[in-house]
């Protein structure tokens, strides 16, 4: 749909998610873009453009760091610029450089994405400083506790309980165990999500995504340039943005808080574009949904069911493998693993290994669909894409 | 993939330290907004084109991208939209338990976020499901104001 300058992802390489890694991040980066690389049957020599990734500089505490990994990344003699919209900064960055590709601007991107968090020593702290100074940092705001006053309105508003969502974190850990990358590969049950300690009510610790580090690496080339390889056409792709303030969400007629109205529009386009009337119409779905609530927030969104209809589809086990329709987050998703400034990405390097056939241990079988979203700066940012096969 | 600073010798690490002093410019609405809570009282502005009463008051509607041209008192009454009780302790964050959550206040066309006090939160499901049901809530004013949004508490008008 993209028209003459039809994109595809040829090539993928990740670092393994964990808690934390050794080596600095230069090195990190050098590696995952090098397997990336190494993937699409690409040299640096054939790369264009080099766009990064990464979210808060006080997380991993070096301002501006952008002067260190991009070079990491092969910058050096090529355009290259780093991008950060939060959780939403490692798809920012593919977009960014499909727009480069789709304007002309060369035939090969190199992509990455990267989170040094455990280099702070309060995560928590430091999520604080991302709100507001003036109105609302005071309250001691945090990405959790972000999350659960969109989680409380759901139970009020849609009947979400506990226990459907401790459902949902199941299959997501369940997924993870098949997945190498993903930093919680323990099958934790629905049971020990409901037992597990709780942070900001309604969210306990098994809800919510660990805290994690990890680079994600994607080689992006027009498919006139990419041949006859392997690759993962984007057939469709929106990204829209919503005001920061999210008391102005409340009631909003145009779409509330909870019901993730730039979602709706990014789906709505992206879906449109690849001729899906619905997400459930792909194979693969994977959801940049770091808390289980959130998950069944894009639900809707997506097109799987109505709103108020949402915690009937989790009760169906909706999102299973072999459950008969889309297989939801393959990789675990983000409660198995969230390097914030790669997660979005990571979606989308997931959902490229699953159509090509290169998805592992965790490969729907004929996946040929797959639909990757991505969320950022408490759900300011929504973007959607569309791959398929070529 | 392995760890790309293998080898022999133990991986390093260096100690760091970023702590930088701000002053944060609050911007005209903000200090109108903080002056009218020193008298008690909540403003909200007003969007000329789509008719929202912003609040806490803003210099421009974002949605319609003009400038608010009014400013209103709104009812320090109003209802909890929504909430979350913080119970686990986290460095540099308020120590738990506590309430925050976003009321909507008579007269204003949005929520505004604060924490919300008066409430027993020895259990917190039973708490959570009682503040489930959207009480009644209203704006008590700390007896000195510091310019800052916590000049202000939300209470329960019937005590959970």
């Amino acid at each position: 749909m993209t028209g003459p300058a039809e994109l595809a992802i040829i090539g993928v390489g990740q670092t393994p998610s964990r808690r934390r890694h050794e080596g600095s991040t230069p090195e990190l980066v050098h590696a995952a873009v090098g397997e990336a690389l190494r993937h699409s049957g690409l040299g640096m020599a054939d790369i264009d453009l080099v766009i990064g990734g990464f979210a808060p500089d006080a997380l991993a505490g070096e301002n501006c760091p952008d002067k260190r990994f991009l070079p990491a990344a092969g910058a050096v003699g090529k355009w290259s610029m780093r991008v950060n919209t939060g959780g939403t900064t490692g798809i920012a960055a593919a977009y960014a450089a499909m727009d480069l590709l789709e304007a002309g601007h060369g035939d090969a991107a190199v992509v990455v994405g990267v989170e040094r968090m455990a280099q702070a020593r309060s995560v928590p702290a430091v999520f604080n400083s991302i709100f507001d100074p003036i109105y609302e940092r005071d309250t001691g705001l945090s990405t959790v506790s972000m999350a659960a006053l969109r989680a409380s309105r759901m139970m009020q508003r849609w009947g979400y309980t506990a226990e459907l969502w401790a459902r949902v974190a199941e299959r997501n850990f369940k997924h993870a165990t098949s997945n190498p990358l993903a930093q919680i590969r323990t099958a934790y049950t629905a049971a020990e999500v409901l037992t597990s300690r709780m942070l900001a009510w309604p969210i306990r610790q098994l809800d919510a995504c660990p805290i994690s580090e990890g680079v994600c690496a994607v080689v992006i080339a027009r498919t006139a340039a990419a041949g006859s390889r392997p690759a993962a056409v984007v057939r469709g792709r929106a990204t829209v943005t919503d005001t920061y303030n999210m008391g102005d969400r409340i009631g909003r007629r145009e779409g509330d808080l909870v019901e993730l109205l730039t979602l709706r529009l990014a789906a709505e386009r992206a879906l449109g574009q690849a001729g899906l009337g619905s997400a459930a119409g792909a194979d693969v779905v994977e959801i940049h949904a770091p808390f289980d609530h959130a998950e069944t927030m894009a639900y809707a969104p997506l097109r799987f069911c109505a709103a108020a209809e949402g915690p009937a589809l989790v009760a169906t086990g909706f999102g299973q493998r072999d459950g008969g329709g889309p297989v939801l987050n393959p990789s675990g998703g983000p409660q198995a693993a969230n390097p914030v400034g790669a997660t979005a990405l990571i979606r989308l390097a997931e959902c490229a290994l699953q159509v090509m056939g290169d998805a592992g241990q965790r490969q729907v079988p004929g996946a040929a669909t797959a639909v990757a979203t991505g969320q950022g700066g408490s759900t300011q940012f929504s973007t959607c894409t569309v791959l398929s096969r070529n | 993939m392995d760890e790309p600073a293998g080898g022999s010798v133990p991986p390093l690490t260096i100690d760091g330290h970023w702590a930088f002093d701000y002053q944060y410019f609050a911007g005209a609405a903000a200090s109108r907004f903080f002056a009218g809570l020193a008298a008690r009282r909540i403003m909200g502005s007003r969007c000329p084109q789509c008719a929202r009463v912003l609040v806490p008051a803003r210099a421009f509607c974002d949605a319609c991208f003009v400038e608010t041209t009014d400013w209103v008192q709104v009812s320090p009454h109003g209802t909890l939209e929504t909430f979350t009780i913080l119970t686990t302790s986290f460095p540099g964050l308020p120590e738990p338990p506590l309430v925050v959550g976003y009321v909507a206040l008579e007269g204003a066309s949005t929520a505004v976020l604060n924490f919300v006090d008066g409430i027993d939160l020895t259990d917190p499901d039973a708490a959570g499901a009682r503040l489930l049901q959207r009480p009644r809530v209203t704006a008590r004013f700390r007896d000195s104001c510091q310019g800052r949004i916590t000049d202000f508490v939300f209470t329960l008008d019937e005590p959970a």
